[in-house]
């Protein structure tokens, strides 16, 4: 960044539009601006300050009391209602290009005599390429602030008498913190606190997703599955046994059938099961037919409904809506052919004319209309199917009873047949009997496993229904949960990686900085053969060690503390060329107000002397004591441009004029 | 058949939280008719949608997953039914013209009305199927 030039409008004490070049020639790099105490140097600087940063950037105060920074006399000399403005414009370069900014600030003389602002300050940054075209920059603030960041602004425009507080004993976090903003170290140890913040996050997410339960849930669909396998092959295995049990009873009942003496109970009992079965086939088909007639029985419920919307209906009919039955083609064939349908002729305009007309006009869209006639005559039709129905439930319950009655006396009669021929005197009937009634109770019991089975299958198909849900479910956390991994872990090694760089980067610009500070320190401290050696330790303490090999910084005086600072800033000005990038360009200006008012004629000659060669551009505010005689003599070949401040007692404003 | 007009609104819809009501009633080929005595979700749906009027209340389907039923199972009768609830609901044949309006009142009926049928056939001892039998000698 290279100063062009400021224009400072209403400004304080600057009232009017008053303009400073600075010296910008690589030879002749110092803008010298004299002004004795209190004639607006510190303005001047402020000013300069308030263009490029407002009042305040990131919380980082830049100057107080916004409400007086208007010119007095500018406000003085408007009328009530009449706008006053105060303009800071200033241009530079940087990287090839070329910048003006302009800060204003509006308000409006009001009749009492002070000025309302109608808004806060405004910021404006224009850009001149190559071609000389000027073109308004988008984010003027974050390209300032890209150009010169706000915390690094106070290390290259500063206040001289202020500016010792580097070299004071307790200032390594001031150190540290310069070395980080003017180097650009923070930048990376904000991607680091963003990525180790990532990391962290992803962690949490991480917690947050259930893990493990994947195994968990395969482990129970193979279980259920072999559960499931192993009921379906004991079901099958009882269904055989019901088989051949089945056949054994065959066997017995035709051995039976073939006895002399059982043939007639063995007859009776074919007769009886035959009997039996055709009773059970008829008791579910009635079930089922039960079942049919009450499941779709719903008409049965429905009266309430039908009964309104009947109602509903012939109101409508009553209040004539609905033409009952007349049908909208039937009254236009009427009036074509002007025929009533006694026969008689119709004519235009007799009341049956108009009848037939008014028909027309009132009726409903033609498909509405029918389908109200439809629904109208269809609801009518179901008190009668009602009635049916429930009649025929009725009929099916009675008969359900009585089949019910007559199962029980053929099971008994069946009975009856068995015990017969168990308690038969013939040893071996009673045997078959026996073992035929055993074989039964096989049946039974085969019976009542496999209806317990066939619901363990059911239970189990369900269960493998929901874990294949469920296990498709913990797949897709899975893969979410390794992505989650995979992108907590690179966060976390993108942030050690970069601690790392940032480490190694601070501590190589920190013996950069050690080195280049010491070199200027030497130069410009006349008791050079007292101090030895300037360090600036790891934890960024920045020590003179004196001849004796131990820290002078409790002893240094007001001005060579400055000295020290100064060089630590100029230091810090070199070494940030080095660090080229984009957004940094190889030059910045140094803007000190007051730099020599505490320093002794030596150090002033020495600084006078070097300053020039250790700044890019130098912009000085000074008093006439501060730079006299030898201090004035070294700077002159230097300096590219000059100007005093001129206080004017009767109006107090300040005058720019060029030396 | 009485041909509802277009635009034509193709399903029935069922929420979700009342799904199972229906899968425990409906037969299948294992099921024994005491147990499920209904052939069809229409069969199910129709029932509830005339509870539900009958006792008054209507209640509007939560948003989430649905089932359907094709209009098309319907029968002229089902429909003349869900048309007398629809008249008798708005008061008005006028709803005759809005056939989705129809099938939305439905839904709403039923959607209140299968909870009738829950407590009726599924609540009560005894088999469902004689439990209905007895809902209808008893209505």
């Amino acid at each position: 960044m290279r100063l062009e030039q400021i224009a400072i409008e209403n400004f304080r004490q600057y009232h009017g539009r008053q303009r400073v070049k600075f010296a910008r020639d690589t030879q002749r790099n110092v803008t010298v601006i004299h002004g004795i105490n209190g004639a607006g140097k510190t303005s001047f600087f402020l000013a300069l300050n308030w263009c490029l940063y407002g009042k305040s950037v990131d919380d980082i105060k830049v100057i107080d009391n916004v409400g007086e920074l208007m010119s007095k006399e500018a406000v003085k000399q408007a009328q009530p209602n009449e706008e006053v403005r105060t303009v800071v414009d200033v241009a530079f370069s940087h990287n090839g290009g070329r910048y003006s900014v302009r800060r204003e600030l509006r308000g409006v003389k009001q009749v009492d005599g002070t000025v309302r602002l109608t808004g806060p300050d405004t910021f404006e940054m224009m850009l001149t390429h190559s071609d000389g075209r000027a073109k308004p920059v988008s984010n003027p603030i974050g390209t300032m602030n890209a150009i010169l960041a706000a915390n690094a602004r106070e290390y290259f425009l500063f206040d001289g008498e202020k500016i010792d507080t580097f070299a004071k004993p307790e200032s390594a976090s001031q150190v540290k913190q310069a070395v980080y903003s003017v180097l650009k170290i923070e930048r990376l140890e904000r991607a680091q606190r963003h990525l180790d913040g990532l990391a962290s996050d992803y962690r949490k997410q991480l917690k947050q997703i259930s893990g493990g339960e994947l195994r968990n849930l395969v482990e129970r669909q193979e279980a259920a599955q072999k559960a499931r396998e192993s009921a379906e092959k004991r079901k099958s295995e009882k269904a055989q046994e019901i088989e051949s049990a089945n056949r054994k009873i065959d066997e017995i009942e035709e051995r039976l059938r073939s006895s002399q003496n059982a043939r007639s109970l063995q007859q009776r009992r074919d007769e009886l099961q035959r009997d039996l079965e055709q009773r059970r086939q008829d008791l579910e088909d009635l079930v089922n037919r039960v079942a049919t007639l009450a499941s779709t029985a719903h008409s049965l419920f429905a009266k309430p409904a039908i009964d309104r919307a009947l109602e509903v209906l012939d109101e409508k009919r009553k209040r004539g809506e609905i033409p009952s039955g007349i049908r909208e083609q039937f009254v236009k064939d009427l009036l074509e052919q002007m025929t009533c349908i006694c026969g008689r002729p119709v004519t235009d305009g007799s009341p049956e004319h108009s009848r037939l007309l008014s028909l027309l006009q009132t009726r409903l869209a033609g498909s509405t209309e029918d389908d109200i006639l439809n629904t109208n005559a269809l609801l009518r039709t179901f008190t009668f199917s009602s009635a049916d129905r429930t009649q025929e439930i009725e009929a099916a319950l009675r008969r359900r009873a009585s089949l019910i009655d007559a199962i029980k006396e053929v099971d008994a009669a069946l009975d009856d047949v068995g015990r017969q021929l168990k308690d038969s005197p013939l040893e071996e009937i009673s045997k078959l009997e026996q073992k035929r009634e055993e074989y039964q109770e096989d049946i039974n019991d085969a019976m009542m496993d496999i209806g317990g089975l066939s619901n363990q299958i059911e239970e189990r198909t369900r269960e493998l229904r929901q874990l294949e849900k469920d296990i498709a479910h913990a797949n897709k956390e899975l893969n979410q949960q390794r992505l989650l991994a995979t992108k907590a872990e690179l966060a976390q090694r993108a942030a050690d990686a970069i601690a790392d760089m940032r480490s190694i980067y601070a501590d190589n610009m920190r013996q950069q900085l050690e080195m280049k500070t010491r070199e200027i320190f030497k130069q410009l401290i006349w008791k050079g053969s007292h101090f030895q050696d300037v360090q600036l330790s790891p934890e960024f303490h920045l020590e003179v060690i004196d001849r004796y090999g131990l820290s002078a910084k409790p002893e240094l005086s007001a001005g060579e503390r400055q000295v020290l600072s100064l060089s630590f800033i100029a230091a810090m000005s070199e070494i940030s060329k080095g660090d080229r990038t984009a957004e940094n360009d190889d030059e910045m200006p140094l803007v000190i107000d007051t730099p020599f008012g505490r320093l002794s004629s030596h150090h002033r000659n020495a600084i006078t002397t070097h300053l020039p060669d250790l700044a890019d551009q130098l912009v000085l505010f000074v008093t006439d004591e501060e730079l006299r005689e030898d201090a004035y003599e070294n700077l002159k070949p230097r300096i590219g441009a000059e100007y005093r401040l001129e206080f004017e007692r009767l109006t107090s404003c300040t005058i720019i004029q060029e030396v | 058949m009485i041909a509802l007009e277009q635009p034509r609104k193709e399903r029935v819809l069922i929420d979700e939280s009342v799904a199972e009501i229906y899968r425990e009633l409906r037969a299948d080929a294992n099921s024994q008719p005491e147990q499920s005595p209904f052939a069809t979700n229409k069969d199910i749906f129709m029932m509830a949608a005339c509870l539900g009027y009958r006792s008054g209340r209507k209640q509007v389907l939560p948003s989430g997953k649905k089932l359907d039923i094709r209009e098309s199972v319907f029968l002229e009768s089902d429909l003349a039914i869900l048309k007398a609830i629809a008249i008798a609901d708005t008061g008005d044949v006028a709803v005759l013209s809005h056939p989705s309006e129809i099938l939305r009142i439905a839904e709403e009926y039923a959607h209140a009305g299968i909870y009738d049928i829950r407590s009726y056939l599924l609540d009560e001892v005894g088999r469902p199927l004689w439990n209905l039998v007895q809902l209808i000698s008893l209505r």
